[in-house]
């Protein structure tokens, strides 16, 4: 289950976080899309190690914690897309195809002539339709 | 051969060295021994790998047996070939001789006999015990050996060397160390092969059944061991990497039904690093192993290996994914093992890993990032011991001393609760520590925030602890799940103090009822307790146990866990995380009282959080920063996080805790603090200018700035004062300038206008800078512009610096205009309107005011009303008697007109001449005294235009507060209407002369004359009767400007002038006009002003003129002719002499001037320029001329002319008479013609 998507501008500035629990936690995947920051970071910073990596949109998995998962996907304007999910056998495939969506998605929510960019996205279109996404993650492809 | 085991760990353990056996033929050894064991270990030893790369190896060790001994001896062939790896990989065969026969008859027969055996790597040392002073055993030993040589050694190998007993072998022992190595390499490879050959082998039979794992691990790790003993690492970790694979495959495999292990009494501590720790034969089952010990088995010889190869970060890296990967295989295998085995693993495994990484670690020794990579890992660690122990503290009832923060729920609520068969129960005989957990559990109450926030507080568990805790043993006894599910005891975990009474009631109407727990439910502080029991009863650490034993010890652990983490995560790339732990920490610090610490740890976090904007997280622990500043009376801190609790996004708190916050700057600002406290409320207090174009000022104007401000806070606050600086674009240089506004502006929340008085500035245009002000004590400051929103909630990033100028202030330029109305003359001495054209240029005149100066000779008419109306009006009048005459009526604009009164010379304009042109009406008089002076026609007397200029300064006051002054003086003509002047028009014979007075208008205005008069000086009457007025019928005489009339008068010379009656003796006559005019006051000169009003307006108005004249009697007849007398008629030319004649000839007898003594000379006088003549002769002296009338005398100068042309020819002047008697011919001056000088021949001389 997909448990929180973010959006996270190139300062590092949340622009978009939408959680999918039913407890009132969201603070808690805050810390956690926050946290993942830190790895984006060490993968951009780190081009060496990241290798042929570099090139690539999709980051991978970033966070190989016991009981969940974080993926990361940088865009050319180095905006993030963080998902952390609770699903332990998440294929790849999936993941990617869940963050192309999600990165039209996003395009299209910023390509509003009343988008400021560099804010938070306050779309409803854009949360509906990220939340169509998320709802069929797992199922699209599989 | 699972039987060799053991046999197979005493060998590994005994022998961890190649062995290199000695052949002691001649039993040399005893004293060569120490020589050879000298060697050990060889410091340098090439070898070949399992790749057949060569490798350098550096100190390998080694040991020499001599062949006879037990070691050797005692092995069976099937022990040598199972471990064969033990077997001498090198056989030194020493012999002595010193005698060829005895060479040849018995020992080469027995050489022969021992290398023969083709498995031994073999070489031969002769050792010659010769004397090198025995030639002769000398010469001997080298033919023993030279023979030996021939017999063993083949071209390929050689295969022996000498050593002197006596002699120095400088040589021998690098000898001896390549033969040994060769042998040891041969070996090696040979063996090498042959482990690889029954690996092989046995791969094959991998999916067979008779595929026995133990078998293939005993070949596997035999080689990996060989590899090891031969100090080649690498290769043994990559054996044991396949071993691992392999075995990973072999355990992975369905329908594999094996004892998982880990149920011993000490398994739960992991022994990632202690290979020997279980004796293989224990953990042996069937053909395999037990996955728990043989896994870190595995593990532990893997990171053994990566110790020898100095790469403890290797050891990390991979200890971590195996940490996780165990777990995970723990979690499946969970129910059979004990209460919480998975987490206390994972604790010890985490803490060994740290400690051994960290004390083969070097710093510096690898690269940068590899280091940063290291010290991650390390906190990842410490991160997961710390989250494991955590779970565990939470167990056993210390979650009330956990913080509930997003680092902890994100780790603990999202970490499954332990998964056992079945819940532990409580013991029987713990009924005392049940009542006293119950007791903590109802002592413990959650930590109110600050500000009396109140959030939900995260979750530290993945679901109820006593629903799943209950649900796990009900499963097994099937209680009675009503009261399981009722949801009480959820409420009553969730907020223990609340539902105190139905837990304490319960409590006491069942004291001992514990025994019999299994079919109700356990209570919280039962499943405390029974989980204490179990891991105390789990965990065989007891330093482990100790912390976990109490709420000290537990936070004493967690203190430490949580600093490794952090410190390890600073030193990484992982700040966030590192700063987030710092965070735990400081929440650990002011539950102790430490609030020093607790305070710059959180603020090291709020930095984190605010530099990125998360605001969420920043709003969970800025209030506890708060307090903490709070407590430590740090003012100025706490006001700024109470601004900075202000300045975020508003949905994050309630409305009653934002007026909290506000309530405490207030409160702060007001009263307690002893200095005033500078704080930065950018995000708080936002401002900009209004919207559209900026404000424009003429330069030195002042006015009022309006602006915008936004207001952050919940509730209305009021700023004592309020300054906001204005910066000037495109001047760098200026200072910023404050707008101060000192009265108190209560501040609603959100959007305010504030209009703040703006004194003159500079030209140039501004934008506001800074704004600043003080609440009480409080100074704040804001930096801040909001973009005419409402104050952004992540402008963290809109710190941009607006370019809209609010504020332009123009050059200086003209802003109006004063001019006078009219060019033309106006009238002297009478009052006349005086107009003046007020002009503002795009610039508004409310309120101005208008000083007037009047030069000397100009006076104002204080009694008239100064009249005012508009310029248009003028204008347009005059247009439309200019439209007249194509017939087509104009608009005519609004019609102002207004009569306005002075006070001590300055007029104050009405309100519709603000922006309209409009003109001002003066009555102003000329004055002068001078009577106005006919001209003689024949000299006309051309009066000079500046006599009749007057000036007048004007001052015109005007602008907001009249701060704008414009100054002009502007020049009035002032003129007589006539311009008199006369001439004699005839001279008749009875002595009357007709005196012609012509007037000449000097006004554009027409002027009729009714009446015109001549006083007449003395020595002049009247001709003919009457007082010589002209008919009166000729009057009215109207005169257009600019125009000529003319007035003959009859006059003649008085004879007698009685002299008494000339008491007023007038020099000069007077011409009295009396004339009216008729003109228009924009155009020229007009009616005089009436001064006194009771005149009525319908009466004519006649002016009196009067011009004086001086009449000069008529001159007396010359009584002196002279005359220039003709020239000679071949004319003159330069540097001829000339003479020049004048004849003087009295006209008159000369009678009259009695008192000249020498009436009969004249004086005479030669007036020439010297430039064009020289004079010869007298030029001045006297001649003597007769008194009678006729005589006359002829005067002649010489004269030479110097320059040629048409010249003055000098002139005779007599200047003892007066030039009156003189009649001149010709009468003038005049001129002659010289020629120039002839050409001069008397040089040239013909050829």
């Amino acid at each position: 289950m997909i448990v929180c998507v973010a959006v996270v501008g190139h300062q590092n500035n949340p622009l978009y976080i939408q959680s999918f629990t039913e407890a009132d936690d969201a603070l808690k995947l805050h810390h956690i899309v926050h946290c993942s920051l830190d790895v984006i970071d060490e993968r951009v910073n780190n081009p060496r190690k990241s290798g042929p990596m570099l090139n690539e949109t999709f980051l991978g998995l970033l966070y190989p914690t016991e009981n969940y998962k974080v993926y990361g996907y940088l865009t050319n304007t180095k905006v993030k897309f963080i998902l952390v999910t609770t699903d332990l056998d998440v294929r790849d495939a999936d993941v990617r195809n869940f963050f192309r969506r999600f990165h039209a998605a996003y395009v299209d929510a910023v390509s509003n002539p009343f988008h400021v960019p560099g804010k938070k996205i306050t779309s409803r279109t854009f949360a509906e339709r990220v939340s169509n996404i998320v709802k069929s993650f797992g199922f699209s492809s599989g | 051969m699972a039987n060799y085991l053991a046999q197979f760990q005493t060998i590994k353990n005994s022998c961890d060295h190649i062995i290199i056996a000695v052949e002691d033929v001649s039993d040399l050894w005893p004293t060569v021994k120490s020589g050879f064991e000298e060697r050990l270990p060889f410091k340098t030893a090439c070898l070949n790998n399992k790749t057949r790369n060569a490798v350098f190896v550096e100190k390998l060790p080694a040991e020499f047996i001599l062949t006879t001994d037990s070691r050797l001896r005692s092995r069976s062939p099937q022990e040598q070939s199972l471990f064969w790896f033990r077997e001498p990989y090198a056989t030194v065969v020493l012999v002595t001789c010193e005698d060829l026969d005895e060479f040849k008859t018995i020992l080469k027969p027995r050489l022969k006999l021992i290398v023969q055996n083709e498995e031994r790597e073999w070489f031969i040392v002769f050792v010659s015990k010769a004397h090198p002073g025995n030639d002769q055993a000398t010469k001997m030993a080298k033919k023993v050996y030279a023979k030996l040589e021939v017999d063993f050694s083949s071209k390929r190998r050689e295969r022996c060397c000498k050593l002197d007993t006596h002699g120095p072998e400088p040589n021998f022992w690098e000898d001896l160390e390549s033969r040994i190595m060769e042998s040891v390499r041969n070996t090696l490879d040979r063996r090498i092969q042959f482990y690889e050959d029954e690996i092989r082998k046995l791969s094959e039979q991998r999916f067979m059944p008779i595929w026995n794992f133990c078998n293939f691990f005993f070949l596997k790790e035999s080689l990996a061991f060989m590899f090891e003993m031969a100090n080649l690492h690498e290769d043994a970790l990559r054996e044991y990497d396949e071993l691992e694979l392999c075995y990973l495959e072999t355990a992975n495999m369905p329908g594999n039904r094996r004892d998982f292990g880990g149920v011993d009494r000490g398994d739960d501590q992991a022994t990632l690093l202690n290979p020997g720790n279980k004796p293989l034969t224990q953990i042996v089952q069937d053909d395999s192993f037990r996955e728990f010990e043989f896994r870190q088995y595995l593990f532990a010889c893997q990171s053994k290996l990566l110790f020898k190869l100095n790469r403890p970060f290797e050891v990390a890296s991979r200890g971590y994914s195996f940490i996780i990967s165990f777990s995970k295989v723990l979690a499946i295998h969970e129910n059979m093992l004990p209460f919480c085995m998975r987490e206390i693993w994972v604790i010890t495994a985490c803490l060994d890993l740290v400690k051994a990484t960290t004390s083969h670690y070097n710093d510096g020794l690898v690269a940068p990032d590899i280091e940063k990579e290291f010290y991650r890992l390390q906190g990842d660690l410490y991160s997961l011991c710390r989250v494991k122990f955590m779970r565990l503290a939470y167990l056993i009832g210390y979650g009330t001393h956990m913080e509930r923060s997003p680092v902890n729920s994100a780790s603990l609520s999202m970490l499954p609760w332990p998964k056992p068969a079945s819940w532990p129960t409580v013991p029987p005989d713990a009924s005392s520590e049940v009542l006293e957990k119950e007791k903590t559990i109802l002592q413990a109450t959650p930590r109110a925030k600050h500000f009396g926030i109140q959030r939900k507080p995260l979750p530290l568990e993945p679901s109820v602890l006593l629903r799943e805790a209950n649900r796990r043993r009900a499963s097994l006894s099937a209680g009675n799940m009503f009261e399981i599910f009722d949801g009480s005891d959820a409420m009553s975990r969730m907020s223990p103090h609340k539902t105190s009474t139905v837990t304490m009631s319960r409590t006491n109407s069942s004291p001992g009822n514990f025994e019999s727990s299994i079919d109700r439910p356990m209570r919280l502080a039962e499943i405390y307790v029974a989980a204490e029991h179990a891991l105390q009863h789990t965990i065989s650490d007891a330093d482990l146990w100790k912390c976990l034993s109490s709420v000290n010890e537990f936070e004493k652990k967690f203190l430490e866990l949580s600093k490794g983490a952090a410190d390890n995560y600073h030193r990484s790339w992982w700040k966030r995380h590192g700063v987030v732990l710092d965070g735990e920490i400081a929440a650990v610090s002011f539950q102790h009282g430490n609030f020093d610490l607790a305070a710059k740890s959180y603020e090291k976090v709020c930095a984190l959080y605010a530099g990125e904007g998360w605001q969420d997280l920043l709003a969970d622990v800025l209030p506890n920063l708060a307090e903490c500043q709070k407590i430590l009376n740090d003012q100025a801190g706490y006001l700024s996080s109470c601004v900075r609790l202000l300045s975020l996004d508003k949905g994050l708190f309630l409305m009653k805790e934002r007026q909290a916050f506000q309530a405490e700057v207030v409160r702060l600002a007001h009263s307690e603090m002893e200095n005033p406290v500078p704080l930065d409320v950018s995000s708080l207090i936002t401002f900009s200018g209004n919207p559209g174009p900026p404000l424009e000022l003429c330069d030195g104007d002042p006015g009022k700035l309006s602006v915008t401000l936004w207001s952050g806070f919940p509730d209305e606050i009021t700023l004592d004062s309020l300054s906001l600086t204005l910066m000037a674009t495109f001047n760098a240089d200026e200072g910023a300038k404050a707008l101060k506004s000192s009265a108190s502006i209560a501040l609603k929340p959100g959007r305010n206008s504030i209009t703040l008085a703006l004194p003159p500035q500079q030209p140039g245009s501004y934008v506001l800078g800074v704004l600043t002000g003080q609440i009480g004590q409080l100074r704040f400051r804001s930096h801040s512009f909001s973009k005419g929103g409402p104050a952004d909630t992540d402008d963290f990033m809109s710190f941009e610096k607006p370019t809209k100028p609010i504020l332009k202030v123009f050059k200086p330029r003209a802003l109006v205009d004063l001019s006078a109305a009219v060019s033309s003359a106006l009238l002297i001495n009478e009052f006349q309107w005086v107009g003046i054209i007020v002009r503002p240029i795009n610039y508004s005149l409310k309120g101005a005011v208008l000083h007037i100066d009047t030069g000397p000779g100009l006076k104002i008419e204080e009694s008239r009303v100064i009249e005012m109306e508009n310029y248009a009006n003028v204008a347009a009048e005059t247009a439309l008697d200019m439209a007249r005459t194509d017939g087509s009526p104009k608009d005519s604009p609004v019609e102002n007109f207004e009569q306005l009164s002075s006070q001590d010379g300055s007029i104050e304009f009405p309100d519709w001449a603000n922006d309209a042109t409009s003109i001002l009406w003066i009555p102003i008089c000329a004055i002068t005294d001078e009577l106005s002076r006919g001209s003689y026609s024949v000299t006309p007397q051309r009066q000079s235009i500046v006599d009749g200029m007057r000036t007048i300064a004007l001052k015109l006051e005007f602008g907001a507060s009249h701060n704008q002054i414009f100054e002009r003086t502007i020049a009035v003509h002032f003129s007589d209407p006539f311009h008199v002047s006369t001439r004699v028009a005839d001279k008749c014979n009875d002595g009357t002369l007709l005196l012609q007075v012509i007037l000449q208008s000097q006004v554009k205005a027409e002027l009729t004359i009714y009446d015109a008069w001549l006083d007449l000086q003395d020595g002049f009457i009247h001709g003919g009767p009457g007082d010589g007025r002209p008919t009166i019928g000729f009057f009215r005489l109207v005169i257009s400007p600019i125009s000529r009339a003319a007035i003959l008068f009859s006059i003649c010379l008085s004879k007698t002038i009685s002299k008494d009656e000339a008491k007023e003796l007038r020099p000069e006559s007077i011409l009295n006009i009396k004339y009216g005019i008729s003109g228009d006051r924009t155009v020229g000169a007009h009616q005089p002003v009436a001064v006194e009003s009771t005149q009525h307006e319908g009466a004519r108005q006649d002016l009196i003129f009067k011009s004086a004249l001086v009449l000069q009697r008529p001159v007396l007849d010359p009584f002196l002719a002279v005359g220039f007398l003709p020239l000679s008629s071949n004319g003159l030319r330069v540097g001829q002499l000339v003479t020049m004649m004048w004849r003087i000839e009295r006209l008159k007898q000369f009678e009259e001037n009695e008192d000249h003594q020498h009436n009969d000379e004249v004086l005479y006088e030669i007036n020439a320029n010297f430039e064009n003549w020289m004079i010869a002769g007298r030029k001045r002296g006297h001649v003597s001329l007769s008194t009678k009338q006729g005589s006359r005398i002829v005067i002649s100068i010489l004269c030479v002319p110097l320059m040629a042309g048409y010249v003055r020819p000098p002139q005779l002047g007599l200047p003892n008479v007066d030039e009156a008697n003189i009649s001149c011919n010709p009468p003038g001056p005049h001129l002659v013609c010289v020629l120039p000088p002839p050409l001069s021949s008397s040089f040239c001389i013909p050829a």
